[in-house]
């Protein structure tokens, strides 16, 4: 029963997709939204996208795919969807959507490159992520996981990803 | 004797305009109007927050919870289905609309005996409401709304939002209306949405006593024999004869159809116990 309450295919479903800001917890933000599409036509920057058929059931659903464009955290989708999948919040620094992961082995600052673009560009200024002493990128607690560092990286592949938080 | 007035022209305006609507929204929403959004699973207009009731039933059976946003959306809904009737179905949905062209088209090329069999309708109600039963019990069992992911009114309102705004390839939305559109073909007439769309069902069982209904009053009927409202109704039923959940959406075909004035639609109870065409009894 359990298994079966995380869709009709999970198998086909892969890794679960970065849900906007507010989105609840992953099986339950699957149950809620209706796909009515509101969050995604509120969305001024074009980041939210609906899933493609590859997701299954879950077609239809919102997803950021921060590479292409991050959530600016400008807040206009959560107080606009009907069901409750998004919590109707409005502070940028309650939102949960992921949070960054460095990967060490191409982050330019761990190779001893001077790069600060992630630290730059946060848009929590120093609160999600910081440098430490040696001027490498530290991820805090803080980190809303809106996929700016990872949009901004300059790494080909980038170095800093947001892993979704949702999906536990 | 005042003829009632005519109803179709108005209700083919208001389809048709649904329809349009639905056609340029997505271009009003790429040009920054967002103060109408969504689409027939849930609208917002301005400030209001309307969800559709099946939908809405789906996502607390998928979820397992209420929340207060979902409450207040639907109010407005059930309010306007409880006094006017399910409406929805023959003045709103664009896939009515498509129905009702497509049920036309087929009897026109196929030939079809365009008359009714006299109880068919009845046979339909057990049928409508199973379909509403296993569309919730399926959303409880896979934990998604289901309704929302498969119902016409969604999907047909949806094709155009991906087509023109959100630029992803309509492959989910686009053969599960092919799959509606076949069974729109190859069922009896006006099955899909008689039978089988939950969405509708739904609508018809939130009709109370005093909800907007045609009333039949015998003592006018001028031609019980040939019976054109029966003829009339797009959904094959005997206004004359018909109960509270026989699946009457209040086109009002049959009162515009009714050569006298013995149909009349009407908000309070009946006038009379709902009289019953003769059974032969043996």
């Amino acid at each position: 029963m359990k298994a079966s309450r995380r869709g009709l295919f999970p198998a086909l479903c892969g890794r679960v997709p970065l849900r906007p800001p507010g989105a609840r917890p992953e099986p339950e933000f699957a149950a809620l939204c209706i796909r009515c599409n509101r969050c995604i036509t509120a969305c001024p920057y074009k980041t939210l996208k609906p899933a493609s058929w590859i997701y299954g059931e879950r077609a239809g659903t919102p997803l950021v795919v921060p590479r292409k464009i991050p959530c600016y955290l400008c807040m206009a989708c959560p107080p606009v969807c009907p069901t409750g999948a998004l919590d109707p919040i409005t502070d940028k620094r309650a939102v949960r959507m992921g949070l960054a992961v460095v990967d060490p082995e191409s982050c330019f600052a761990h190779q001893g490159i001077l790069c600060r673009t992630c630290v730059d560009e946060c848009p929590l200024e120093g609160e999600a992520i910081y440098q430490d002493g040696e001027l490498k990128p530290v991820v805090t607690e803080k980190c809303v996981g809106c996929g700016v560092c990872e949009k901004v990286c300059p790494v080909a592949e980038p170095a800093i990803v947001v892993r979704p938080r949702g999906d536990q | 004797m005042n003829k009632p007035r005519r109803w179709t022209p108005l209700r083919r305006s208001v389809q048709l305009a649904v329809a349009l609507l639905y056609l340029v929204l997505p271009f009003l929403n790429r040009w920054g109007l967002r103060g109408f959004m969504g689409n027939l699973a849930s609208l917002k207009v301005g400030p209001v927050d309307l969800l559709e009731p099946a939908v809405a039933l789906s996502v607390v059976l998928a979820a397992g919870k209420i929340t207060a946003s979902l409450v207040l959306a639907l109010l407005p809904v059930v309010a306007l289905a409880v006094v006017l009737g399910p409406v929805f179905c023959s003045w709103v949905c664009p896939w009515g609309l498509l129905s009702e062209g497509l049920d036309y088209l087929k009897i026109r090329t196929l030939h079809l005996h365009r008359t009714w069999t006299a109880d068919g309708y009845r046979k339909l109600r057990p049928l409508r409401m199973a379909a509403l039963l296993v569309f919730l019990l399926a959303s409880s069992v896979v934990a998604s709304p289901l309704v929302a992911l498969l119902a016409p009114p969604r999907l047909v309102t949806a094709l155009p939002q991906e087509l023109f705004y959100l630029s992803v390839r309509p492959v989910v939305t686009g053969s599960v209306l092919l799959l509606w559109l076949l069974a729109e073909l190859f069922l009896p007439r006006r099955w899909v949405c008689r039978a089988l769309c939950p969405v509708g069902a739904l609508w018809n069982f939130l009709r109370l006593p005093w909800t907007l209904q045609v009333r039949f009053e015998p003592t006018l009927c001028v031609d019980p024999k040939v019976a054109p409202c029966h003829l009339h109704c797009p959904w094959g039923i005997d206004p004359r004869s018909m109960g509270r959940f026989d699946g009457c959406t209040n086109c009002l075909r049959c009162v515009e159809g009714c050569p006298s004035t013995a149909l009349r639609a009407g908000f309070g109870k009946p006038m009379d116990p709902p009289v019953r065409t003769k059974k032969v009894s043996t």
